[in-house]
């Protein structure tokens, strides 16, 4: 690959990872590569120009450019998210113990009134799964309000985390199944963290999402 | 060269950090430069430890705040090229940085008798 191509390229990357804007990306590697292409025809190549150190001069020049960054945060929305699962999970488990007996009345039918399987699981399993995602969207969407789209990567978790358990369910079950519905330590560690990494990942999706750029978009600030 | 040692060095960077864009400006006062010649104008003024890495990303701040402007130029040989020059505002700017330079300079100046002991002498 040609020496300024490959430099572009992990300047490229390195303001991707630094949440530049698709606008500003260009806008930063149409400059930079008018004064590699300069000082390559002085005999001046980008290695010996920039050093080893691409990705830090390119953060560096965003940085002095002004470029609005999209970082995506992955690590404190994670965190976050996590944090709000625990207090859904808890939550939902504290109302679900309150409300036992009102369910136990409810199930507890008189002969002859056949509720499905299928509306009794969903609610024994739904309401506290709905818990779960309500605390993890309510806790992401207050806990990191201050951060760049996070109103429209709330919104994508509220869709995409319901649609993942949707999912990740019967996997889940096909595993605890192959164990033989063990209930020792390792095996409900594992199921749990099935569930916690389907829905870590459908949380980076929903930031993914949410961050996206539609062709267009945005001003390009270093121009 | 003007610093030596790993020391000198060091204290030179940390010198050149809150004048560099002072220089940058005051070199383009004279003649506008595209960003790789101005590297090499810093370099024969004798700040040979400045890089590429520290002037480019410094020259795009000074753009982004209306101290210098740039335009497109053609090349005798090579490539067109981005030509920078200052502005009015980055010449308004590089005098007031410069009467602060002197303002600071002649403050440290004035501490220097008898607070630094003479050269040995041989």
């Amino acid at each position: 690959m040609d020496p300024i191509e490959k430099t572009l390229a992990t300047a490229e990357r390195a303001w991707r990872a630094h949440g530049v804007g698709r606008a500003d990306r260009e806008a930063l590697a149409a400059d930079l590569r008018l004064d590699l292409e300069s000082a390559a025809a002085d005999g001046v190549g980008p290695a010996q120009l920039l050093g080893e150190d691409v990705p830090g001069f390119a953060r560096r020049l965003a940085d002095e450019a002004g470029v609005q960054r999209r970082a995506p945060e992955l690590r404190r929305l994670l965190g976050t998210a996590l944090v709000g699962v625990a207090l859904g999970a808890a939550a939902g488990f504290g109302v679900f113990l309150g409300l036992y007996r009102l369910m136990t009345v409810l199930f507890d039918q008189p002969r002859g009134l056949d509720t499905p399987v299928q509306v009794e699981v969903a609610l024994y399993y739904g309401f506290p799964a709905a818990f779960v995602v309500l605390g993890a969207v309510a806790t992401v969407r207050i806990h990191l309000r201050e951060l760049p789209r996070i109103r429209a990567t709330a919104n994508a978790m509220a869709l995409l985390l319901p649609l993942t358990g949707i999912v990740i369910t019967p996997v889940t079950m096909a595993f605890a199944w192959t164990t033989g519905y063990s209930t020792s330590a390792p095996a409900v560690f594992a199921e749990v963290l099935i569930v916690l990494a389907a829905l870590a990942g459908a949380t980076v999706l929903a930031r993914h999402w949410a961050l996206r750029e539609p062709a267009g978009q945005g001003e390009p600030a270093a121009a | 060269m003007i610093a030596n040692g790993g020391d000198d060095a060091e204290r030179q960077t940390q010198l050149l950090r809150g004048a560099l864009d002072m220089c940058l400006l005051a070199l383009l006062a004279r003649e506008p430069a595209h960003g790789y010649e101005l590297v090499r104008r810093v370099e024969a003024a004798g700040f040979d430890a400045v890089g590429y890495g520290t002037v480019y990303p410094l020259l795009t701040r000074m753009r982004r705040l209306g101290l210098v402007a740039d335009e497109m130029q053609a090349s005798p040989a090579g490539p067109a090229r981005k030509v920078y020059a200052v502005t009015d505002a980055g010449r308004s700017r590089l005098l007031a940085w410069h009467q602060q330079w002197t303002r600071f300079v002649g403050v440290v100046d004035a501490l220097m008798p008898n607070a630094v002991p003479d050269s040995p002498r041989s």
